[in-house]
């Protein structure tokens, strides 16, 4: 389908900027580790607390660095004027949302594999059901993505942009942050698939696709404003 | 009975408040326009 | 005195005002007349202003909402409407703040607490977040059309947020401390004094959120207006100014 070809392109295109300009792995993904390691500061290393609190210090680390993530996918197109390059290439805007999308998620997923590796070395956490865990981080990270991508553009070529992007976006991550936790923890701290593990990763599922749908909706109109 | 009186309190005073902001501003601006509208 | 003309008022908000006023006032006098409770001795009194005042919150979220929907919509797109959602956000942050407010107090009293995990709390506390943030976009220097785009756009956005974040918020309170946590709760005092006076209440309030948005649109419309005028007058300024110019340099020939 033309659509997802489209989006395959951008994605590509977004993904390359990535390798080539390396921000993400040179920027963000030190800065990842860098808050966990605050954590384990602000918190007592040897009463056990980050072990326990080790799934919610993953994912508000994950939520921190996806915030840099998406002004950087904004700001590698506002440099040199895509978003006018890609209208006049007659390009779907819903395809530009979900190459985007899929370019921020797949660095992202990248982080969370980095940060998963860092809580089990630096927080001594044992891992028990990965496929929870790797389910959870799929689709709690397509939801991430597409609001991150939306709220993205929402703010693009405004001065206030980085002060304005985390206040609009975490509000709207909150619920992704609740469940993603739930199910991180069930996964963390043993059993396979909770029963309420499936009902957490349901509702990531919800807002993954309200998320992905309403993006693809959007962009359009956001696109001809910026 | 302090608590009752802080609920009621805080909520007639933001009201209140509030309500009057509006209703300044509006003369302000009011004040401000050329005096030729409707 | 000018003649008749106050402010953004008109003879219909007066009215409005006049009747809001009464309605608070006969809403105090209720709530504060209501009996103790077995359960919460007098802080059931709260009932008269906390949940009219969450519901009002909702009222004008609801109304940004429906205001920004109908901007985006093609068909009825109207400068109105953006007006409409901008004046209900800010009018919804005065209220939201308020509900939260009210309701520490009351789950300080009855809680012992000023704050608790409570899901109704945590999600006022988000929607306020999120309104906040919806005016902040609103703030935002750029063509009104943008601007008001934008802004509508993030409203439904935050709109679709609601429902799913009511859902985790929910079990996740559930989790911990089951459902019926005694939290102020209208149910615990059904009786007939005090379900009267909350509905006074949601009435007053009411109308108080309708005066206030009245009032609110009409300063918008005339701060529009003003910076039109004000425009207007530069250029007329500008205008004469150079025609001064050249009728100097044609007497000087």
């Amino acid at each position: 389908m033309n659509l997802l070809r489209h989006a395959g392109l951008v994605a590509g295109k977004d993904l390359r900027v990535e390798m080539r300009s390396r921000v993400a792995t040179n920027q963000v993904a030190p800065f990842a580790v860098l808050v966990l390691v605050l954590f384990a500061f602000a918190l007592d290393p040897d009463r056990g607390v980050l072990v326990r609190a080790a799934a919610g210090l993953f994912w508000v680390a994950v939520l921190f660095s996806a915030l840099l993530a998406v002004q950087r996918s904004q700001s590698i197109d506002a440099a040199d004027g895509v978003p006018d390059a890609l209208r006049l290439a007659a390009l779907d805007p819903a395809a530009v949302f979900l190459g985007k999308a899929a370019a921020l998620a797949v660095q992202l997923l990248a982080l969370e594999l980095l940060l998963g590796i860092g809580v089990v070395v630096l927080y001594g956490v044992d891992v028990a059901g990965v496929g929870t865990l790797a389910v959870t981080c799929l689709v709690a990270t397509a939801g991430v993505a597409a609001a991150g991508t939306v709220y993205g553009v929402l703010a693009a070529g405004l001065r206030v942009r980085d002060t304005l992007l985390p206040l609009l976006l975490l509000p709207v991550l909150a619920p992704v942050l609740i469940a993603a936790t739930r199910a991180s923890e069930a996964a963390l701290l043993g059993g396979a698939v909770d029963v309420a593990a499936a009902d957490w990763i349901r509702l990531l599922g919800v807002f993954a696709i309200a998320y992905v749908a309403f993006g693809a909706l959007a962009y359009g109109s956001l696109l001809e404003d910026v | 009975m302090s608590y009752v009186v802080a609920g009621y309190g805080v909520t007639l005073l933001a009201l209140a408040a509030y309500a009057a902001h509006l209703v300044v501003r509006g003369r302000s601006l009011r004040r401000r326009l050329p005096p030729a509208r409707g | 005195m000018s003649a008749g003309r106050r402010g953004a008022a008109s003879v219909g908000t007066t009215v409005l005002g006049i009747t809001a006023l009464v309605g608070v006032g006969v809403t105090v006098g209720l709530g504060l007349a209501l009996p103790d409770t077995r359960e919460q001795g007098e802080y059931a009194r709260l009932i008269a202003v906390h949940p009219p005042i969450a519901w009002v919150a909702y009222v004008a979220v609801g109304v940004t909402a429906l205001g920004s929907a109908l901007w985006l919509w093609p068909r009825t797109r109207s400068s109105a409407w953006d007006v409409l959602a901008g004046a209900s956000a800010e009018i919804a942050v005065v209220f939201t703040a308020l509900t939260l407010v009210t309701g520490s107090i009351w789950g300080r009293a009855t809680w012992g607490v000023w704050w608790a995990w409570d899901a109704r709390l945590t999600l006022t506390a988000v929607l306020l977040v999120m309104e906040l943030g919806y005016l902040a976009l609103r703030r935002v220097p750029a063509p009104r059309s943008v601007r008001a785009t934008r802004a509508a756009i993030a409203a439904l956005l935050a709109a679709v947020v609601v429902p799913v974040n009511h859902m985790a918020v929910d079990w996740w309170r559930t989790l911990h401390q089951g459902r019926s946590l005694v939290r102020p709760d209208p149910g615990e005092a059904a009786d007939p004094p005090f379900v009267a006076a909350m509905l006074v209440g949601f009435v007053a309030m009411t109308l108080v959120y309708a005066w206030m948005l009245w009032h609110r649109t009409r300063v918008a419309n005339l701060e529009e207006q003003l910076e039109h005028e004000g425009l207007r007058a530069a250029l007329a300024e500008r205008h004469a100014e150079g025609r001064a110019q050249i009728e100097a340099e044609v007497a000087a020939r």
